[in-house]
């Protein structure tokens, strides 16, 4: 329901809106979107239609639930600079297709932000301060105010009272199935709004970055991509052509987190990466409470 | 009198052997286990360690699985009363997954010490059909009142 009409609108807004500059039905100037916001280029791929001619590559391993049916999105391919389809896969609806909730993405971007954060900041009470131990003056008779120390906050110089203390932490965890539910909830809405590609592997003819940037503006993908594998190694030319590119990046699907989603406007994934990611979070729908920390060894981790 | 006498002579006797490290304080190992030989003389080169990997089995057996099993086939409810989902969903404009225990999920919430309220979760589709007081974003459905026992047998009847 969402995806739908996410899509329509992101289709239909540009024309929806075009009238509204010949003055017919005049918006406020709050609500007028201008022509060049939506590219129109890249309007021009739509989903993969249930009677297409392609050969389904990939079939969901887990069940999927009698009630939902799987999506499916084109598989291309990174050999060549024009956009070939290869075919089509299918998608878990419960990793891709799961209902948007943008609190929870909302909440895992901030524990992503947060978590790791230890803020270095400290200030020396007026006990810290070096001095201070004597009386400046007698407490009657000098024609001055009286004070204790010269290091009292009231003085210049002195101790602050209330500053930031020490190195403090910000370090809280959110439940694993809430992190878990962000991720899929950030794959869904990539997949939603078009964002997501499929690649069968990450080989590429050349390790020249000026190759991939020249694929993705001639397949209108966006401004920055997030390319995904399944394993540790990678492709040397994939490696060396996004080492000096600032908005391409290659990670290992172990590495996959909101925040780079969120960052990245593209997310290209490849078919074991699909499996990978659908394999393990998937594990946490049908998962028992742990007995133990998942760490250490189980019968059937994923 | 005799008891304690008794008593206090094996605590005595205990103590004397314990002083005396007369028990045998080491576990007993049986025979099939890891067989260490280690050479005690200076000279000569360490034979080796063996391995045997045959008793491994013993502790992977104990090792629990992670992921809850799919429950044997029943017709109906079952003794304890649960009753499996239909195997075709109901032709309804919504869905009610079971748990991940394959319950239904209805849950009982007591709040301020005496408001009660039933909550229906895991609700997909068009949930307006159940009910007016819904949260679509959460895919929730909460009622006045204590209704669980109700609410679930209705949902199983449904074939929920």
């Amino acid at each position: 329901m969402f995806r739908i009409s996410v899509a329509v609108c992101g289709r239909g807004i540009s024309k929806m809106f075009a009238s509204s500059f010949s003055g017919e039905n005049a918006l406020p100037s709050n609500l007028r979107i201008p022509s060049n916001l939506v590219d129109r280029a890249r309007a021009k791929r739509p989903p993969p239609p249930s009677d297409s001619s392609l050969p389904v590559l990939r079939r969901c391993d887990a069940a999927v639930p009698v009630h939902l049916s799987p999506v499916q999105t084109w598989v291309e391919t990174l050999e060549r600079r024009d956009s070939k389809l290869l075919g089509l896969v299918d998608l878990h609806p419960d990793v891709f297709a799961v209902p948007t909730r943008i609190d929870i993405l909302h909440e895992v971007e901030l524990w992503q932000r947060n978590f790791k954060r230890i803020s270095h900041a400290h200030t020396k009470v007026r006990s810290e301060v070096s001095g201070g131990g004597r009386k400046p003056w007698r407490q009657k008779g000098s024609g001055k105010a009286r004070h204790g120390s010269i290091r009292s906050p009231i003085w210049r110089g002195g101790g602050v009272s209330h500053g930031p203390r020490g190195p403090t932490s910000f370090y809280y965890m959110l439940p694993m199935k809430v992190r878990v539910q962000g991720l899929k909830i950030a794959l869904s809405s990539k997949l939603a709004q078009d964002y997501l590609h499929v690649v069968d592997t990450l080989n590429i003819p050349t390790p020249d970055p000026q190759y991939l940037m020249d694929l993705i503006r001639y397949r209108h993908w966006g401004e920055s991509v997030l390319i995904v594998d399944a394993g540790e190694e990678l492709p040397e030319n994939i490696l060396q052509a996004t080492e000096s590119l600032k908005t391409v990046n290659v990670i290992p699907a172990i590495g996959l987190n909101v925040h780079s989603m969120l960052k990245h406007e593209v997310l290209v994934l490849t078919l074991e990466a699909v499996k990978f990611l659908e394999n393990k979070l998937l594990w946490h729908d049908e998962r028992f409470t742990p007995l133990y920390p998942f760490k250490l060894p189980y019968t059937d981790l994923p | 009198m005799s008891l304690p006498f008794i008593h206090r002579s094996a605590m005595l006797c205990r103590r004397f052997r314990a002083s005396l490290n007369l028990y045998d304080h080491t576990t007993r190992i049986p025979n099939t286990t890891i067989r260490l030989r280690v050479s005690c003389s200076v000279g000569e080169a360490n034979i080796g360690i063996l391995q045997s990997t045959e008793e491994y089995k013993f502790v992977e057996r104990l090792i629990p699985p992670s992921r809850v099993p799919i429950p044997p086939k029943h017709d109906g409810p079952s003794p304890s009363g649960w009753t499996p989902p239909s195997e075709l969903p109901p032709a309804l404009p919504y869905m009610i997954r079971r748990s991940r225990m394959h319950n239904v999920p209805v849950y009982t919430d007591l709040t301020h010490g005496s408001r009660k309220t039933t909550l229906v979760r895991k609700v997909e589709g068009d949930i307006w059909a159940l009910e007016k007081d819904v949260n679509e974003v959460t895919m929730t459905l909460r009622v006045k009142g204590h209704f669980d026992t109700e609410l679930k047998e209705w949902l199983v009847e449904k074939g929920f």
